[in-house]
């Protein structure tokens, strides 16, 4: 399965004060927060633990069809940069997501997956055009899995 | 604290942050934060800690994971409240 989260930094600043006394607190935990004291810049390290949280949740919740708002549950690793882009992975309860991080300086993109291996089988598309729906799930011609995540200036629409 | 107050009270702090005008306006228990009042999800955050200041509770985990829409908000605060 495949889930994306995708953030517009300049409206997250307009839309979220993360330095407001119990922010932090209520969405990451201890070692998260670890990482955003000693990232070089804070709020790009808070907007991508964040990412990495909706990407991994959207596929906890297309799997078990379950919603609920409990970003501590989803822990990030740190993530490891190379050839410009951030690997990492996300733990809900045992299980692991895996993904993957795009950082520019207006722009977030994480895209996370259930199976490692499926990284090299994503491709993204251009519009929504070709997608159809089922079980609210959006999904290719070929009944592939498509994730969409859209946020300020930008929409991102992928799959496997 | 009947229910139409704390709705009131919910209302006029779920207000800055919702992107839906209309659904807003014509607001139920089981309006959704996030599917009907499209609130952005860091912004839930805020919410519930709005709610945490104006009605005085504290809101753990547990009671968080649940809070996606106006009645469970509305049991949150009940609950806590009333323990109070």
């Amino acid at each position: 399965m495949i889930g994306n989260d995708v953030i517009d930094i300049d409206l997250a600043k307009t839309e979220s004060n993360w330095k407001r006394k119990g922010f932090l607190d209520k969405i990451f935990t201890f070692s998260e927060q670890l990482q955003i004291h000693h990232a070089e810049n804070h709020e790009l390290m808070v907007w991508s633990l964040w990412s990495r949280k909706e990407a991994a949740y959207k596929i906890f919740n297309r799997e078990t069809t379950i919603r609920l708002y409990n970003p501590l549950q989803f822990e990030c690793s740190e993530m490891k940069f190379s050839e410009g882009i951030y690997s990492g992975s996300v733990t809900n309860k045992g299980i692991v997501y895996f993904t993957k991080t795009e950082i520019t300086p207006n722009s977030i993109h994480t895209i996370a997956v259930s199976d490692k291996n499926d990284f090299s089988k994503i491709y993204e598309l251009k519009d929504r055009s070709a997608l159809t729906k089922r079980d609210g799930i959006p999904e290719t011609d070929t009944k592939k899995p498509v994730s969409i995540s859209h946020h300020g200036r930008f929409e991102r629409i992928v799959s496997l | 604290m009947n229910r139409e107050e704390t709705i009131e009270k919910l209302k006029g702090i779920v207000k800055p942050y919702i992107k839906n005008d209309e659904a807003f306006q014509n607001l139920t228990e089981d309006t959704d934060f996030i599917k009907d009042l499209q609130i952005n999800s860091a912004n839930l955050v805020d919410i519930i800690l709005d709610v945490e200041e104006v009605f005085g509770i504290e809101i753990d985990n547990q009671s968080m994971e649940k809070m996606l829409n106006i009645k469970a908000a509305l049991e949150i605060i009940e609950t806590k409240t009333a323990g109070k």
